[in-house]
Order: structure tokens, then sequence, then C-alpha cells
């Protein structure tokens, strides 16, 4: 069905995929698998005529195909669900489910209890009990992955792409959602599904196909494959290789910090979370569970609704990302481009900003000494750049991912809060960002990683808190890390 | 073969970024040697000082915008502002004596606008173009209101003086206008508000999450922007003499352009004063080129629309 | 049942500012007839409907222009310009009038596929696309004549004064115009991917929704528009002034926020924009029954604004 030959892409600063190959059939469902930065979502966007492909060639049901826009391969019969959910806010369920493919009645105009009905009637193939005269902007995030879903029912389509559908569903939904993508395969579909939830690749999946660092790996039967020769060949290298050593088992080492029935409103419930100086801390659960909100009320990034957090024997009811600071609590957000780096200027001004007074007196700035300060650091976590001047715009994400360590390395005395420290990050930077984690750990600080990727939880951290649904469903201490049970805590449905 | 590929693919926008960086300078050199070939009154010592009587009052206004700009706002109402401040000027007796009344309360009415201006755009979420339109409407309202359509009285001499006259041929504005510029340039650069400046509006998000109160930042900038236009209103009206309601009219607009001509990004965080006022200057050398070289004045709204548009598009930048 | 009570929360819930504004016009109305046994004459309501034309035809298409997340800053200019064109070809002659009609309505359409293709294709915001070509434009019309120009042929001024099932025309074609919109925007597909582009247009854009078809759409429609504004425009003065429009921009954009169509973009419509465009209307026209000056109404509509956007916070988090 679909054919990908030596398929290339650049984008200004970074290679995302150098001469790619993929080859889908009609009725398989086939895995695409890779970390963080593998290059599966750039893929992904070029067979949807998002991108367009450098180098290469892509050939759809018998043809090669140069689709210049979205538009042309949705024409051609694809369908992709991304990751991060194409939904109009304002626009109710019924009219996102048809958005494109409009139910005609009078007039030909848009028949409006048609695209109702037809939506319910969708809704429920899929089992899902969702009002189609909502606005998605009032639905779960778990039920506007089900509309996203519905989508794709809508119409026929010859190739199906999904990227993470999993990512914030569970239990029942995924079960329904499997059942249609295995009735859709039985009717001739071509599935690209993509997860990082490898027991799912096993269940679903016909065939699997490894990237890593935008290079094709391999593709293999999944029959023919274990969990551990699957894992080793996405990461490349021995796990052993890729994790510094833990911390020493036994050791009670000092709470530095501890939030106490912490609440975000809507998204965390009475949190209550201790860190400990010299370990690595993971706060672990699905997309959407309140990991971020919680992290964010803990470096006064978000307000709390409730509870109080202790830093250095001081309790503080209201927090503010400069008290935090002050305090010695550093946080490295999610979302680099958004939230982390002034990404139209250079390395020394995001390295220096959250501590303007270090390269200032009363008031007037010490370039030279910022300038110093930035060459340093550059030198310490060898950022690869072209100096303190250098533009962060044009730099890989593992080096920006760097400059965002430097930053917050420098003002964090007691706490730093890693939120996925290696998202979009290649597999060398990687290891070299879990080893920097575990020197500021030796230092004595309190690291507390916030990770969607199994392997990274399980390879580096000493000590795991599961969150679900904005509750904190349990903690696991060194000896009880395991894979069974944090996706059992992140999981399970609450007692009711 | 890929490298030398690249580096080809990099080489237009290299030429860009240095014509970015330098394109104004040969802009505005380009104008002055091609208008005065064209127009040998031009370049005489009396054109030149009014020209430059002229620029004064634009730069100080564009000093602020600049300032809002840096922040991603927009700052539609310091035309009324200057309208308002004139209308005060003319409110008094007229004499020298009132002259610093005048400047009080002048710069009480535009500190507050910008006030709220500021407090609308970060307590309200209110868009920035809205809410200085909002406070437009509303200061030409209360204006019109208070002068019941025609003001009359008038400006303390010394502002007259300010306004117009010259020492030795350099206009006394201008040298307000050298000081100011100098002032806020060394805040911008080499403090660190001004750093928190470029940080609030390189990603506001980041500043806020880096301990930068953002929403004073961006309320100061306002502030300022209102008193600044105050000033200019105030020292624009002892260059016309005469004060009408319209003080000032059009110059948010040839404050917007001039900044986005010097290369002041709309989507905050990048540009400088001097930019802003390398913007101003082109402004007034075309509306006097346009007008030495005999074209009918409606040409200068014209050209002013085109170039705006021009100059964005050419500080266009597409990030990933 | 269950009908009347889903759409009684939809009332509530999702048009809680429209029926707010609704509220208003009723207390504004009631205030008028208490203060004043004029205010509440048949005559009088069809003179606030009839003042109320040229600025509910170009809150229209400014609508649909913020709707897709842009603003058009042009419309005043281009009301005075097809203003002036109007009654410059006309100049009394009955038959250049159809082509003088024929020309500004093209010649609006143009504007817009300008400020739409230039936004489109040059990435600079429609803010400043606009800002710039409504400066060239009052150029052009200052250009084009300085004082009140030409003439329109006997009977033209039927459109501002004539009635029609009693009511003004332009009111009645206001209506009609409005009506007509809504249905388009909520029955043609093209309506739908107006409110999906302003929602989200990156996700538009992933979706392959024509963007290109939207915007030119909008762009163009709100140039129409205020061409026909200007139709009626001159009507009620006789002839195009070079100034008549300049107000337009800054009031056009008043109803539509207090209508509830938000700045950013994807949420809102055009009836609500029509009740604000009465809601203006009718507090003008009491401040002049209060004999307050029009320089009043600036203060006023300053105010309103402010309100509006305070109540409509834009809490749409861009991602």
């Amino acid at each position: 069905m679909l054919t990908i030959s030596n398929v290339s892409k650049s984008f200004p600063g970074v290679k995302a995929l150098s001469d790619v190959r993929l080859e889908v059939k009609a009725g398989e469902v086939h895995a695409l698998v890779g970390e963080n930065g593998a290059g599966k979502s750039t893929l992904t966007r070029i067979i949807a005529g998002v991108h367009q492909p450098d180098e290469g060639s892509i050939e759809f049901d018998g043809e090669i195909v140069h689709w210049p826009s979205p538009a042309a391969a949705k024409a051609a019969g694809i369908h992709v669900i991304y990751q991060e959910f194409v939904l109009f806010p304002n626009l109710t369920v019924a009219e996102n489910i048809f958005l494109g493919h409009e139910r005609r009645g009078f007039l030909n105009g848009i028949d409006h209890s048609r695209t109702r009905q037809d939506a319910a009637d969708l809704l429920n193939r899929l089992g899902v009990k969702i009002d189609p005269d909502a606005l998605v902007a009032e639905l779960s995030v778990a039920d506007q992955q089900m509309v996203e879903i519905a989508k794709a029912l809508v119409h026929k389509v010859k190739l199906l792409i999904l990227d993470e559908p999993t990512a914030v569903i569970a239990g029942h939904e995924v079960e329904l959602l499997f059942g249609r993508l295995r009735a859709l395969r039985d009717d001739g579909v071509a599935i690209i599904y993509i997860s990082h939830r490898l027991e799912e690749i096993f269940e679903l999946c016909d065939r699997v196909t490894v990237f890593k660092d935008g290079q094709f790996v391999a593709t293999e039967a999944v029959a023919a494959m274990t969990h551990d020769t699957l894992v080793s060949l996405m990461v490349g290298r021995n796990m052993s290789d890729l994790f510094p050593a833990k911390a020493a088992v036994g050791e009670t080492r000092p709470v530095v910090l501890s939030a106490t029935d912490v609440s975000v409103k809507g998204r965390v419930y009475k949190a209550n979370i201790e860190l400990r100086a010299g370990e690595i801390t993971a706060l672990s659960g699905m997309v959407g569970a309140g990991r971020t909100e919680l992290a964010m009320a803990l470096f006064g990034g978000l307000s709390m609704t409730s509870g109080q957090i202790t830093i250095g024997g001081e309790t503080f009811r209201k927090m503010t990302p400069s008290r935090a600071i002050e305090k010695g609590i550093g946080l490295l957000t999610e979302d680099r481009k958004g939230q982390g780096l002034a990404m139209l200027t250079d390395v020394s001004t995001n390295i220096s900003a959250s501590d303007l007074g270090s390269v200032s007196q009363s008031g007037w700035l010490n370039h030279s000494k910022e300038r110093a300060i930035a060459a340093a650091e550059i030198e310490t976590y060898r950022i690869a750049c072209r100096g303190p001047q250098g533009a962060v715009l044009t730099m890989s994400g593992g080096n920006q991912q760097k400059v965002l360590v430097a930053r917050w390395a420098r003002t964090s005395r007691k706490v730093i809060i890693m939120d996925e420290p290696t998202r979009g990050v290649d597999v060398g930077a990687k290891a070299e960002i879990y080893r920097i984690m575990r020197q500021l750990a030796d230092k004595g600080l309190a690291v507390l990683m916030i990770s969607s990727e199994m392997p990274e939880v399980i390879g580096l951290a000493d000590r795991v808190f599961v969150m679900r649904e904005g509750v904190i469903t349990g903690e696991l201490g060194p000896d009880e890390i395991h894979e069974q049970r944090i996706i059992q805590l992140a999981t399970q449905k609450r007692a009711s | 073969m890929t490298q030398s590929a690249q580096s080809q693919a990099q080489q237009p926008s290299r030429m860009l970024d240095v014509a970015r960086s330098y394109g104004i300078h040969l802009v505005l050199l380009a104008l002055i040697v091609v208008t005065a070939m064209l127009s040998p009154a031009f370049v005489t010592g009396n054109n030149i000082s009014n020209m430059l009587l002229q620029a004064a009052p634009l730069g100080i206004v564009v000093i602020g915008q600049v300032l809002v700009i840096l922040v991603r706002g927009l700052d539609l109402s310091v035309a009324s502002v200057m309208a308002t401040a004139a209308v005060v000027a003319t409110t008094f007796s007229g004499q020298d004596s009132d002259a610093l009344p005048v400047f009080l309360v002048a710069m009480a009415i535009g500190l507050a606008t910008g006030l709220l201006n500021g407090l609308l755009i970060t307590k309200r979420n209110v868009s920035p173009f809205l809410a200085t339109l909002a406070t437009m409407t509303l200061l030409q309202g209360m204006r019109f209101a208070y002068t019941q359509g025609a003001p009359s009285g008038n400006v303390p001499p010394i502002y007259r003086v300010l306004g117009s006259q010259t020492f030795y041929g350099v206009p006394y504005n201008l040298m307000i206008l050298i000081v100011l510029a100098t002032v806020f340039s060394v805040l911008l650069h080499k403090t660190t508000y001004g750093r928190r400046v470029y940080l609030t509006g390189g990603n506001p998000a980041m500043a806020r999450l880096v301990g930068i109160h953002s929403d004073r930042i961006t309320i100061a900038s306002y502030v300022i922007s209102g008193g600044l236009a105050a000033l200019a209103g105030l020292i624009y009206s002892g260059f016309v003499g005469i004060v009408d309601n319209w003080v000032g009219r059009g110059f948010e607009l040839d404050s917007i352009v001039a900044a986005v001509m010097g290369g002041v990004a709309l989507s905050g965080g990048r540009g400088s004063i001097i930019g802003g006022l390398f913007g101003a200057a082109i402004l007034v050398v075309v509306f006097n080129a346009v007008l030495m070289i005999g074209f009918p004045i409606e040409f200068q709204i014209i050209i002013k629309g085109f170039v705006i548009i021009v100059a964005a598009a050419f500080y266009v930048r597409k990030t990933i | 049942m269950t009908t009347v009570a889903s759409t009684f929360t939809f009332l509530t819930k999702r048009r809680g500012g429209l029926l707010t504004v609704i509220g208003l016009i009723c207390v504004l109305a009631i205030f008028g007839i208490v203060m004043s046994d004029k205010f509440g004459t048949a005559s009088n309501a069809s003179n606030i409907l009839e003042q109320a034309t040229p600025l509910a035809l170009v809150s229209l298409g400014q609508t649909l222009v913020i709707i897709t997340g842009g603003i058009d800053l042009s419309v005043g200019s281009l009301v005075s310009l097809a203003s002036v064109l109007l009654s410059g070809i006309t100049a009394g002659d009955p038959t250049m009038m159809y082509v003088a009609l024929i020309t500004i309505m093209l010649v609006g359409i143009f504007v817009g596929l300008i400020n739409a293709g230039a936004s489109l294709y040059l990435g600079v915001h429609p803010l400043i696309v606009t800002l710039g070509t409504g400066a060239i434009l009052q150029g052009v019309t200052l250009l084009y004549t300085q004082t009140p120009i030409g003439k329109m042929p006997k009977g033209f001024d039927e459109l501002a004064y004539g009635r029609v099932l009693g009511l003004p025309i332009g009111a009645v074609f206001t209506i009609a115009a409005f009506v007509l919109t809504a249905v388009f925007m909520r029955k043609v597909p093209l309506g739908r991917y107006i409110y999906a582009t302003g929602d989200d247009a990156l996700g538009a854009q992933l979706m392959g929704l024509p963007r290109t078809k939207v915007l030119f759409f909008a762009y163009g429609f709100c140039g129409l528009m205020a061409s026909v504004a200007a139709i009626f425009l001159v009507a009620r003065l006789g002839a195009g002034q070079p100034y008549t429009g300049q107000n337009f921009t800054l009031t056009s954009i008043t109803p539509v926020v207090v209508g509830g169509t938000l700045l950013s973009g994807g949420r809102g419509g055009v009836m609500g924009t029509l009740m604000g465009v009465y809601l203006v209307s009718l507090l003008n026209n009491l401040l002049n029954f209060m004999s307050l000056s029009t320089h009043y109404q600036l203060i006023i509509q300053g105010l309103i604004v402010i309100i509006a956007v305070s109540v409509y916070v834009e809490n749409k988090k861009r991602v």
C-alpha cells in the first residue's frame, strides 16, 4: 500500500530523517517505534503531506506521489490521528467529526440534524458516550481522543496513521480502540501504529519498524521479536551504557522539599510528595495525569488552590517563580520553545535569564562577565554552539536542552525539576543529559524528573511517584521500580 | 555534496540577514542622495533644520512605541495623548508662568492613559490593539467634550521655543530627543530592566518562569509610551502654534511604521530605539522629498502605506 | 421537552453574552421611553434603524474577518473611496450610476483580496497589512478629491428615506444581509471552515481545510460590504466625501466585540454583531435625546469596548 524509499528531511539545525524506508501492506497493523526524536512524527507529517521530503520517494497505492498539501494526501485516502489533537475547541463534537465531509441536506446546505445523528452513531459504534452537541472544549482529554478516532471512521481510508493514540486513554477505551483497528485491518486498511507502550505492539501489531536518530534500523515480524530485542534495537546500545549508576540503596537521605496536600484547580488533588537530596525522583503517569501541573505548582508557575510546600525549613502556602528561584528550586519545562528559551536571542542571554543578579551590579549589566560565565558553561556542558553569542534557534534539541540545564543548574541549590528532559533529543545527547542529572544529584540536589518514557524512569530513577487523574496513586522505593507496577498504578481505576 | 548544497541554501538567507542589519542605513543614505540630486533645495540648511524640527516629536513618540512593541504590544493611543496634551497646553493662561502646571497635567494624562492601557492588557488580557484603541477613543471623546469642538487659547511661549526654535541651527526639540533616546537606549542595553524588557517580549511565558514580573515590565512600557507621547504633544503644540483637536494625527501609524522599518519585530523582543529612530528619519525624509520633488502631498500617505507592508514583510522571519 | 431544555442551556451557556446585549437594549429602550415621549415613537425607531445601516454593513464584513482571527483596518478608507467614486463617476447621470455601482463593488472586493493575499503570501499580520492598505486608500481618495464630489441622480435618496413594509429600506436590507450571512455561516461548509481557521489555524491546515479560500472569501466579503455601506451613506448624504468613512474602521469593531465575537478568532457570530450595532445606535440616539453632544458618544464607545472586552475574557490558550 505504502512504500517509502530513501526519504531524507532537514530542518534548520536538525537532520530529522536521513535515508529512511518503510513499507506498509494493506491489511496489516504496522508498528513504528523509536525513542523521542527518532523521526516518527516527521515521517508521519511527510506521509500526510504537511512536509515535503528533501530527497527520496513515496509510493502509495501503486503510484509515486508528491503531495503538496495535507488536503492532497487526505483526498488520496490517508488519515492521520496526531498526538496533539486536531480538534477545534469552539465547534461541536459532531461538527468536528464531519469537518471537511459535511453531511448535506436541503439545497446542498449542511444538514445539522443528520450530522448530529451520524456522529451519535459513530460514537456508539466506538462504544463511548459523548454528546455530539457538546463543544470539544468542554470534553475531557480522553473523550477528545475518542472524537479524534471517530473522525477516522467517517470516510473510507486506505491508510490510517495513529500517533500515540493511547497516551491519554486507558483500560476499556483502549480495548474498544483495538477492536476497531482490528476490524479496519480485516477490511484491508493499512494501519501505521506509533506507540511508546511496547506491550501494545505485541498485542496489536503484525510487523514493526524501528527508527533511531532519524535513521531506519530494521523491519521485523512482531512474532519474531521479544520485548528485549525490540528495546535494544530502539536504544541501539545496552541499557547499562545509557544510564549512569543509581544512588546507593539503603542510605536514608534527607528530605529537601516536601509538598503537602497540594491541589491545582481541576488538575491536581491533594498531592503529597517528598524529594530527597542526592536522589533522582521520577514522577510517572499518563499524559494529562497532572504531572506537569504538580511540578509547576511546586515551582510557583501555577497557583496552588490548597496545600503547602516546605523547603529549607520554611513553609509556603503561596509560591511564585521568583520565590522558588530564591529558595533554590529550578524548573526545566517540557516546552522548550514555548516556555523555556528566548529562541531569537543568544546563548548567554538564555543562560543568565534566571540569575540576572549574578551578571549585574545595582542594576547595571556586566556584559563581559555574562559572556565569560556563558563561555564557562558551554565548556562544562559541552554545548555545541557558535559561542556565547550564538543563536539558540538553530541549535539541535539536545544542545538547547543543555542551555536550559546550564541556566537552572546555576540557580538550583536544592531542587531541580526536569519535565521530559530528553524530549526531542538524540540518543547521544540523551546519555549526556542522564549523566548530568546524576551529577546534579551527586552534588546533593534533589532531582525531580517527569518522564513518559518507561526505560528512562526505570533506568534512572531512585524513587518513583505515580499519578493518575490528578492523584498520586503510589510511591515506589528503590527496589520496587518495575514497569508492570508503574503501569498498574498509572491506569488503575480509582476505587469508587 | 550535501554540505555544499546546504551552504548554498544558506547563502541567500545570510545575505538577507546582512540586509536586515544594515539595509536601513543604506536606504536612508540612498534616499538623501537621490532627493538631493532631484531637488537641490533639499540640502539647504533651512530645509534640513526644518526636517529635524519635524522629526523630533515623532522621534520622541517612536521611543515609547519601540518600548511597547518590544513587549509584544502596540500603542494606538499615542496620537490621542499628544492632541490631549496640546489641548492642555492652551488651557491655562498661555503665559510661561503656567508652563509647569501645563507640563504636570499633560504628563499626568499621558501616564494615566499608559497605566490604563497596561492594566487592561496585563490584568484583563485584552489585546493591545483593542485596549489602546479604546483608550484612544475615550480620550478623544473627553477632549472633544472639553473643548466643545474647537480649542482656543495660546501655547505658553516656552513651548513655542522648545518646539520651533533652534540653537545655532540645532533645534531644541532635537536636543530633547537626543537626551531621551540616549537615556532609554542605555536603560535598554545596559541595565537589568532592559534585559527584562527583551526577555518579556522574546518569550513572555519563559520570562514569567525565570521570575521576571513581566506584567510590571509590560505596564511600564505603556506608561513610558504615554508619558513620552504627552511630552511630544506639548513640544508639537509649540511647533504648530495653533492647537486644534487633531495635533499629532497620524502619529500612531507613523510611529509604528518607523519602528517596523527600523527592524523592531512586531512579535516582540527584537529591535532597538536607534533602529526606530532611523525609521523615523526615513519617514521624515520621504515626506519632505515628496514635497521637494513636487508630488501632491497625498503621496505621503500612500507611500507610508506601502512602506509599512513592505518593511514588515522584509523583516518576517520564518521560524520552524 | 428535552429540546426546550437543551435550547435553554444552549442559550444561557453559549450565548450568555448575546442575551446580556439584548437585555441591555431592552433596558436602554425602556429608559429612553421613560425619559422622553418622542423616543418611543415609530419614527424615532425607524430613524435608529436607518442610521445604523452603514455601520451594520461594515461590521458584518468585519465580523467574518475577525472570526478568521484577523482584522480589517482598511474598511474606513475603503468606505471613503467607494463613496467618492460612486458620486464622482455618476455625476448625476442615471446610466453612469450603474457603472459606478459595479465599479465600487469590484473595488471593494479587489481591496479585500489584496488584503488577504498580502497577509497570506507575505506572512505579515493582517493588522499591519490593512493598516497599510488603509493608508494607501486614504491617499488615493484624497488624490481623487479633497472635497465632496459629484452627485447622484434624482430619487437615489429613496434608498435612505424610502420605506418597505413600513421599515426603512436600509434596515430591511441590513436584516436580510445579516440573516443570509448567518445562514451561510451555519449551512455552507465554507462558513464552518471560517470558524475552524480562526479557532486553530495550524489545525485547519493539518485537516486540509482551504485556508486560502477562507481568507480570500472573508476579506473579499468585508471589502464588498464596505462598498455597499458607502452606497447607503451616499444615499443619505447626497454626495461622497473623502473623510466620510474614517470613523468606520474603529466603530465597526465595537459592535463585533460587544456582540461576543472574540478578537482572537473562532468564536462568535454575525447575529451578535447585529445586536451590538443596535445597542450602539440606540445609545447614540439616547445621548442625542439627552442633548449630550456627539462628543460624549466617543467616550461611551471607548467605555463600551473596555467593558465588553473585560467581560468576554479571551481565555483561549495558544499552545
